[in-house]
């Protein structure tokens, strides 16, 4: 018995990649732009989305695409600070995948709309793995969290770009050392910014604001 | 349940859609697949481990049952964006060995099948 090799080169994400590249494609034709925000369980992004929310209003339309395990809370929450909001359940999936968030993406206004903001599902490692299609993705990590979480998980903190720093109103309260996260977060993007916020008091969500409407 | 190594189990859907694919366009007989070599850049952070068990686990009751995967990690390629000095580098550090500025990567995302080892009676 003898073997043979067959050269293949395929890449294995090809259907995700197909679907991310329809999307960057409706996002170009309609001048949308979609944001991708990643961050564990429990980072704050649903508290972010709210508070920016309150910040974007009268600037740009948008709406907010929610990825979740289980349930629709978020995205009532959400409809709650009057933000048209889509709710994707991906049971046991781990992350959002590129074709459902383009079949929500289709069915979304063409028109009026400028934004759309993704909180994909609360985890650190897949959802940097997939890409969506996203204009840019954004790490959203927490104070609770610990400094060297990006050390532990480089992948999503250098797809980002930006780092988004939530829940710093809680800083007196916690052994957090900012310096070391600044240097963490440096040492895998030099060139990205990172926002230090608070989604309950709204401090600096300005500032994160008016960088997303810069972006291109 | 896998969840220990959900990230790997996801990718390897997408892997095992390629494989029997190729498989059926090219006429292989359910068994003939021993082997098939990926490729997987070092910024996929893949636990070779971990996806190997996935694929044994996806792979079972299908015409690829009882191939081997053999996955090569390469490593990230990068260039200095200040000194436009080249290597590889290791995460989770992204700043050029020489000036310490950041860096862009050159490679080290791709995640590809190289090939398939066919037994041919």
């Amino acid at each position: 018995m003898s073997h043979t090799h067959i050269p293949i080169y395929r890449a294995v994400m090809e259907d995700s990649t197909r679907w991310a590249e329809a999307t960057r494609a409706l996002l170009t034709e309609r001048r949308q732009k979609l944001f991708n925000f990643i961050g564990s369980p429990g980072a704050g992004k649903t508290a972010l989305l709210e508070a920016l929310a309150r910040a974007l209003k009268g600037r740009v339309q948008f709406a907010v695409i929610e990825g979740d395990c289980a349930g629709t809370r978020d995205a009532e929450r959400l409809a709650a600070e009057g933000v048209q909001a889509v709710q994707i359940v991906t049971g046991a999936g781990c992350h959002l995948p590129a074709e459902s968030v383009h079949q929500v993406l289709r069915d979304l206004p063409a028109t009026g709309l400028d934004f759309v903001l993704v909180e994909n599902v609360g985890n650190l490692v897949c959802p940097a793995a997939f890409d969506i299609g996203e204009t840019a993705k954004l790490a959203v990590l927490s104070v609770t969290e610990g400094e060297d979480k990006p050390l532990k998980y480089p992948t999503l903190f250098r797809q980002a770009a930006a780092t988004v720093l939530t829940k710093v109103d809680l800083l007196p309260h916690l052994r957090f050392n900012l310096a070391k996260c600044r240097a963490a977060l440096h040492q895998i993007k030099a060139a990205a910014p990172v926002f230090e916020l608070s989604g309950k008091t709204g401090q600096g969500i300005g500032a994160f604001a008016d960088w997303l409407l810069r972006q291109k | 349940m896998i969840a220990p190594d959900m990230h790997e189990v996801s990718i390897c859907q997408g892997l095992v859609k390629v494989v029997l694919d190729e498989m059926a366009q090219r006429a292989i007989p359910a068994g003939a697949l021993l082997r098939l070599r990926v490729v997987a850049g070092a910024l996929h952070q893949i636990v070779p481990e971990s996806l190997e068990f996935a694929y044994d686990l996806l792979t079972r009751e299908t015409p690829a049952a009882g191939s081997k995967l053999e996955l090569r990690v390469t490593p990230l390629a990068a260039r200095c964006t200040k000194c436009d000095w080249r290597g590889t580098i290791e995460p989770p550090l992204f700043l050029c060995s020489v000036c310490g500025a950041g860096v862009e990567l050159e490679g080290g995302d791709e995640l590809y099948v190289e090939d398939l080892e066919i037994a041919e009676s």
